[in-house]
C-alpha cells in the first residue's frame, strides 16, 4: 500500500482547515501527523477516510497493482477522534458486528477477536457490556475494531488520549505489532514520546499547514539540530562571566553551579570544553539532543512568530 | 439491489430491539390490568344491587329487577330522616304537578351514586306511560311512536360493496396496525439513529458501510421490528376475538369473515407504506444533531398523517379526497386497501398504485442517504429545512 497525497486543501466556510499539504506514505510506514489542536490533523484523516472530498489536490492510493484517487473501505480500519461503540452491547457482540461489515466470516473474526483480546488482556471480560468498561479499555475495545479485519491502511486519530502510561505502552507495542504483520499505519497523535518510538515519518502541522516533515532525523535537521551541553562546575560561577568566555552560545543559567548552553550545528563541542576547563572546574559534563517535544514546540513558535511577522 | 452489508445492519437493528421476554411481561402485564380493570368493574357494578325508593302513594310504577319501589305511610320528613340515617331507603322521590299539567319529580338521595341514571330511565319510561295514558294512547300507538326509523340503503353502484362490511373492518383493523406499527418504527429509528450519533458510532461506521448501506439497514431493520409489532397485535386481536367467541359469546370460532383476497393486496401496501414511513423517519432522524434541543423529531410524526387522513373520508369511499389518498405514493398505503375492501376496483388500480408506492419508497431511501451523509459531514450542525429540501432533490451522486 503506498499513499501519495499531493497539495490538498480543504475549506470549511471561512475557515481554511487544511492549506496545501503534501506527504507520501510508504508501504509498512508509521506515520505520524502532529499539530495543536485545530492544526488540521483531523481533517486530513476524513478526507483520507472519505468522509470529505478535498477542495483541491488529490489523494491516489496504490495497493497490489491497484490504483485509487481514495482509500476503499475494505482496505481501511479506522480509530476515529470521537469514539464510539454501542456501550449496552458486549464486547464481543461489539467486535463481532463490526467485524462482519468488515466482510468476515464469524469463525475468522472471532478467531481475530481472541488474538487481540489476549492482547489487551480483555479476554475475561468479552462477555461485558461496553458500559461497565473504564475508558481505557472501551479505548482498547475500539482500538481492536480498528483492526480486527486486517487492513492494509489503519487510520488512528488519537489513539492515546484517555490512557494511562501502561495503557499507553500497550498501544506502542500494538501498533509495532500492526507493522510487523505489514500495515501501514497513519496517527495523529499529542504524546511526543509515544510518537518518537514508533514513527518512521511525520509531518508536523499548525494552522492547516504543513510545517516539518520527513524521519526523525530530517526533521532535527530541518529544526536546527539542536543540541545543548549541561555543566556543572565546582564552584559559583557568574553568568556574565560565562557569557564573555563563550560569547557566541546562548545560556541558560539553572544555578550558580549549573549552566546549559544551547549549541547549533557548526559549533565545535571540544573547542567550547576547551575553553571552559582553562577557565573553571567542571565537575559533570553532559551533551542533549532535542527531542520531538522540543523540536516540536521550537517549531510552533517560530511559525507563529512567521505568522506574525 | 439490498447489500450484504444493509442485510448486517439490518439483522443488528432488529435484533437491538427484539426482546421477547421483555415484550410477553409487557403483554401479561396489559393481560393483568386488563382482568384488574374487568374484577374492579364486577365488583363495583351498581346494577347488581336492590335498591329501595320511597316513593309517593298515588305511583303505580312497578318494581325491576334492580329497583323496589315502596310507598311508606309516613310524613316526608321522617322518610328523608330515615334516608339521612341510612335506614330503610336508598332514595325517597316526592312529586310536584306545576301549573302546565308537568310532572316535577325530585329525587332525595345521600349523594349522586350511579344507578341513579338507571332509576332516570325507569321513571322517564313510567311518566311516558303515564302521558300516553292521559292523551288515551294504546300500549300499540305508544310503541309505534318509540319506533326508531328503520332506514335501508339501496346502492346502485354495483362497485360499492357496502357500508359496513367485514373488509371495513379488516380494513380498520389494517389502519390500526399500520399506526402500531408506525409509532415501533418512530420510536426505533429516532432512538437508533440519533443515539449512534450521539455516541459517535456513526464515523465509525462510515469507515465501513456507505451511508447508504447503513441507511438502508436501518430502514429495513426497523420495518422488521413494525411489522413484528403489527403481526404480534394482529396475533393479539385475533386471540382476543377468538376469547370472546369461544368463552363469552359461547360461539365457535367463525373466521369466514376473512377475505384473503383483500387481505393479499393489504399485506403488500402495508409493508411498503411502513417501509416508506421508515425511510421518511430515518431522513429526518438522520438530519438531527441533537434530540434533546432539536424540533425536527415531531416532523416524524406527519407518517401518521396518512391513516389519519384516510380514517377521516372512510365514509365516502368513492369520493374525490379518497381518489386522491388512494392513488398519491404518499398516502395510498393506507387509503387503497380501505378503498378497496369497501369498492370493487379493475385490477390494475390497486397494482399501478402499488408500483407508485415502490417508486416513491425507492427514491425517498435515496433522499435519506444522501441525507445522513451531507448530515454527518456538517459536523455537530444541523442542516436547515432549506438544505434537507436542497439535498432531497439533488440528483449529486453521494
Amino acid at each position: 500500500m503506498q499513499l501519495i497525497v499531493t497539495a490538498i486543501s480543504k475549506d470549511y466556510g471561512d475557515i481554511a482547515a487544511v492549506r496545501q499539504v503534501s506527504f507520501q506514505i510508504n508501504s509498512g510506514d508509521i506515520f505520524a501527523l502532529l499539530g495543536p489542536n485545530g492544526a488540521g490533523k483531523s481533517s486530513i484523516i476524513r478526507m483520507l477516510v472519505g468522509m470529505t472530498r478535498p477542495d483541491s489536490g488529490s489523494i491516489l492510493v496504490s495497493h497490489q497493482q491497484e490504483h485509487y484517487d481514495h482509500v476503499p473501505r475494505r482496505l481501511l480500519g479506522y480509530l476515529p477522534e470521537d469514539r464510539g461503540l454501542y456501550p449496552d452491547k458486549s464486547i464481543e457482540k461489539n467486535l463481532l458486528y463490526l467485524a462482519q461489515l468488515h466482510g468476515l466470516t464469524k469463525q475468522k473474526a472471532l478467531q481475530e477477536m481472541a488474538h487481540w483480546l489476549d492482547v489487551f488482556e480483555l479476554t475475561e471480560r468479552r462477555s461485558e457490556d461496553l458500559k461497565q468498561l473504564s475508558k481505557g479499555n472501551q479505548q482498547k475495545v475500539q482500538l481492536i475494531a480498528a483492526v480486527l479485519h486486517q487492513p492494509a491502511l489503519v487510520i488512528l486519530d488519537e489513539p492515546f488520549s484517555g490512557l494511562d502510561p501502561i495503557n499507553q505502552e500497550k498501544v506502542v507495542t500494538f501498533l509495532k505489532a500492526l507493522k510487523a504483520r505489514g500495515m501501514t499505519v497513519i496517527l495523529s497523535a499529542h504524546q511526543m514520546a509515544m510518537v518518537e518510538k514508533l514513527a518512521d515519518h511525520m509531518l508536523l502541522m499548525a494552522q492547516g499547514k504543513a510545517i516539518l516533515a520527513g524521519t526523525l532525523a530530517d526533521i532535527k535537521q530541518q529544526a536546527g539540530s539542536q543540541r545543548q551541553m549541561v555543566i556543572s562546575c565546582a564552584g559559583p560561577v557568574v553568568a556574565e562571566q560565562l557569557q564573555q568566555w563563550l560569547p557566541e552560545l546562548e545560556i541558560d543559567m539553572q544555578s550558580s553551579t549549573r549552566f546549559v548552553l544551547k549549541l547549533t550545528a557548526a559549533q565545535n563541542v571540544s573547542a567550547i570544553l576547551q575553553q571552559l576547563v582553562s577557565q573553571i572546574e567542571l565537575t559533570q559534563v553532559e551533551m542533549q539532543t532535542a527531542d520531538l517535544h522540543q523540536l516540536y514546540l521550537t517549531a510552533m513558535a517560530e511559525h507563529q512568530l512567521r505568522e506574525q511577522a | 439491489m439490498i447489500s450484504r452489508q444493509s442485510i448486517i445492519v439490518a439483522k443488528w437493528e432488529f435484533l437491538r430491539f427484539f426482546k421477547w421476554k421483555q415484550q410477553l411481561i409487557s403483554y401479561l402485564l396489559m393481560m393483568a390490568v386488563m382482568a384488574a380493570v374487568a374484577l374492579w368493574s364486577y365488583f363495583t357494578d351498581e346494577s347488581r344491587k336492590i335498591y329501595r325508593i320511597a316513593v309517593p302513594a298515588e305511583f303505580t310504577i312497578s318494581n325491576t329487577e334492580q329497583f323496589q319501589f315502596q310507598r311508606p305511610t309516613i310524613a316526608l320528613d321522617e322518610q328523608l330522616a330515615q334516608l339521612k340515617a341510612g335506614e330503610s331507603w336508598h332514595g325517597v322521590i316526592t312529586l310536584n304537578t306545576t301549573e302546565s299539567d308537568q310532572y316535577s319529580v325530585v329525587l332525595h338521595t345521600l349523594a349522586a351514586k350511579k344507578w341513579q341514571q338507571q332509576l332516570e330511565t325507569e321513571l322517564a319510561d313510567y311518566f311516558r306511560q303515564q302521558y300516553a295514558t292521559k292523551l288515551q294512547l294504546t300500549p300499540a300507538q305508544l310503541a309505534q311512536l318509540q319506533q326508531p326509523l328503520a332506514l335501508d340503503y339501496a346502492y346502485l353502484d354495483e362497485n360499492f360493496k357496502g357500508k359496513d362490511t367485514p373488509e371495513k373492518m379488516i380494513a380498520l383493523g389494517v389502519l390500526i396496525l399500520l399506526f402500531i406499527g408506525l409509532s415501533t418504527a418512530f420510536g426505533q429509528v429516532l432512538l437508533s439513529i440519533t443515539g449512534e450519533k450521539q455516541q459517535r458510532v456513526t464515523e465509525q461506521l462510515y469507515a465501513i458501510v456507505t451511508p447508504q448501506q447503513w441507511m438502508d439497514g436501518k430502514v429495513l431493520g426497523h420495518s422488521l421490528s413494525a411489522m413484528k409489532a403489527m403481526l404480534t397485535s394482529a396475533l393479539v386481536m385475533l386471540l382476543v376475538f377468538i376469547v370472546v367467541s369461544v368463552v363469552i359469546r359461547d360461539d365457535g370460532v367463525n373466521l369466514s369473515w376473512l377475505n384473503w383476497g383483500v387481505l393479499a393486496w393489504l399485506v403488500p401496501f402495508a409493508l411498503l407504506g411502513v417501509l416508506l414511513s421508515a425511510c421518511f423517519m430515518g431522513a429526518i432522524a438522520a438530519s438531527i444533531d441533537d434530540p434533546n434541543t432539536s424540533g425536527k423529531g415531531a416532523v416524524m410524526m406527519i407518517t401518521w398523517l396518512p391513516m389519519l387522513f384516510t380514517y377521516l373520508v372512510i365514509d365516502s369511499p368513492t369520493g374525490t379526497a379518497m381518489t386522491i389518498l388512494s392513488w398519491l405514493p404518499l398516502t395510498s398505503f393506507a387509503a387503497m386497501p380501505v378503498k378497496m375492501a369497501m369498492v370493487e376496483l379493475p385490477w390494475w388500480q390497486p397494482a399501478l398504485s402499488l408500483l407508485l408506492l415502490v417508486a416513491a419508497v425507492w427514491w425517498i431511501r435515496r433522499v435519506a442517504g444522501r441525507i445522513f451523509l451531507r448530515g454527518m459531514q456538517m459536523y455537530g450542525k444541523e442542516p436547515s429545512w432549506g438544505q434537507i429540501v436542497g439535498w432531497a432533490l439533488s440528483n449529486k451522486a453521494d
